[in-house]
């Protein structure tokens, strides 16, 4: 199937991919920084809950840190190369690296939830569900609507 | 217009196929994103508080107390329903809140969340007491806020019903097949079930998630009460898909036709609200689309909520008869 035929849908999950990639892309930075700084923020003037975040922050430890921002790399990184693969309407590209995407996020929005604090918005609530939106719908599509458009 | 045209058979063919294809044309794969990220953060803002105040009571008691859990909800309630539902503005909110607050600063034994009540002013609506008293106060809220939010979302799904095929001069061959009265209405169908399926799974997951991990509300009053929520959203967005199916075959761009789809519906109630303040009677300007009518979806009283539902279907009507009026006329 050549570049010409496109579907909408495919132009608009690229899209949607590139967003979602330099979202994450900029939440992964500023992490980092706050990672990096989280010891020298004063609590003086915090309330409860945010002195319980930030307890919670300085506790993950390093191995933690480094497994769900490792995870959500990969993720940001894969959306990204998959957002080409289909705009190019290609097998490897897009149809496989989407679907990595797909499994990747999955693996990361259970791994986010099983592994942060409560107070850090880890366990199993709603917004995990949100989370989880984006690569389920990517990967019933990929497999189904626009299965037959990444062939190049 | 000739509605003898309109054959069951071709309309049914064509509405499926728009619902199928509504996701690989882009429009209905946006609109299936934000709607849904919409939907449930909404459900996340309103439900998440009410989470933490069960962390906090198990944390105190060891234990979850649903009736309290109920009644802080009811309480933190009842005055934004009040204002959503237009019984009260906020200076009236404010002004009863510091009225409670100096009464309970000047007696605060009998500062319990039941005896606050009476401070209230006007006591409970019956309106409000059957949202907040009689069904699970929190789908309410979230029913209400999505009632209002969802006429905003679905133009993304609408809005490219007629108006790309025009530019693209495309619908000429499709009629060489059927008439246009199945053509239009086909599509503006596919366009409901799409956006009434998509309804179905906010509704579904919203009231699975109370049940399963709140477990605050018995689980037959949240699935009747999702019901009714979930035809409430589905009857409303009707009549915003039918001013869509106006605008769409009234402009040849589909981009033309999506910002003046938004400007419309948001238009139409930002006009009445700001209009309002200059000039009083322009607060009636909300009733040219469902803005006016809407909340009756979820009122208690038969004659009212059964109102809404005609009222939305009449505007759908209005709509849709002056859309299909302008198809047949135009140059394809």
């Amino acid at each position: 199937m050549d570049e010409g035929k496109r579907p909408g849908g495919l132009t608009a999950l690229a899209v949607i991919n590139f967003v979602i990639a330099g979202v994450g892309f900029l939440g992964i930075l500023g992490m980092i920084a706050l990672f990096a700084f989280v010891g020298e923020i004063p609590t003086e003037g915090m309330d409860e809950t945010q002195k319980a975040q930030m307890e919670a922050f300085q506790d993950m430890g390093l191995p933690v840190f480094i497994v769900v921002f490792g995870l959500e790399a990969v993720s940001s990184l894969l959306l990204l190369v998959s957002g080409i693969g289909y705009l190019k309407q290609k097998k490897i590209m897009g149809w496989a690296i989407g679907n990595a995407y797909a499994v990747v996020a999955i693996i990361s929005s259970v791994v986010s939830a099983f592994m942060f604090a409560a107070e850090l918005g880890g366990g199993f609530n709603i917004g995990t569900m949100i989370n989880l939106i984006y690569p389920l719908v990517t990967l019933i599509l990929l497999n189904t609507t626009f299965k037959d458009d990444l062939t190049n | 217009m000739n509605l003898k045209t309109l054959t069951i058979r071709h309309t049914r063919l064509i509405s499926l196929c728009w619902s199928r294809y509504a996701v690989r044309s882009g429009s209905g794969l946006v609109y299936l994103l934000i709607a849904l990220i919409f939907g449930l953060t909404v459900a996340h803002v309103l439900i998440t508080p009410v989470e933490q105040l069960i962390a906090e009571q198990k944390r105190a008691t060891g234990k979850m107390d649903p009736p309290l859990v109920r009644e802080a909800i009811s309480e933190i309630g009842q005055p934004v329903i009040q204002w959503v539902l237009g019984q009260k503005t906020l200076k009236e909110i404010m002004e009863n809140a510091a009225e409670r607050q100096r009464a309970m600063m000047n007696d605060p034994n009998n500062a319990s969340l039941a005896e606050n009540r009476r401070y209230d002013g006007s006591g409970f609506d019956t309106w409000v007491n059957f949202l907040i008293e009689k069904r699970p106060a929190l789908l309410s809220a979230i029913f209400l806020v999505l009632l209002f939010g969802m006429p905003f979302v679905v133009s993304f799904l609408a809005y490219n019903q007629i108006s790309g095929d025009n530019q693209s001069r495309g619908l000429r061959y499709l009629l060489l097949r059927t008439e246009r009265s199945n053509i239009y209405f086909g599509r503006f169908i596919g366009t409901v079930i799409f956006s009434t399926a998509v309804m179905a799974v906010i509704v579904a997951t919203i009231t699975f998630y109370l049940g399963m991990k709140t477990r605050i509300y018995p689980a037959p009053a949240l699935a009747g009460w999702a019901v009714c929520g979930f035809l409430a959203l589905s009857i409303l967005m009707v009549p915003y898909i039918a001013v869509c199916s106006l605008i769409s075959v009234s402009v040849d761009s589909p981009f033309l036709s999506l910002v003046l789809a938004k400007l419309t519906i948001a238009g139409v109630l930002f006009m009445a609200i700001l209009g309002s303040y200059a000039w009083k009677p322009a607060k009636y300007l909300m009733y040219a689309l469902p803005w006016g009518w809407q909340c009756n979806l979820l009122h208690p009283e038969p004659a009212h909520w059964l109102g809404a539902v005609v009222a939305c279907l009449a505007y759908a009507a209005v709509f849709l008869m002056l859309g299909y009026y302008r198809f047949e006329r135009r140059d394809l």
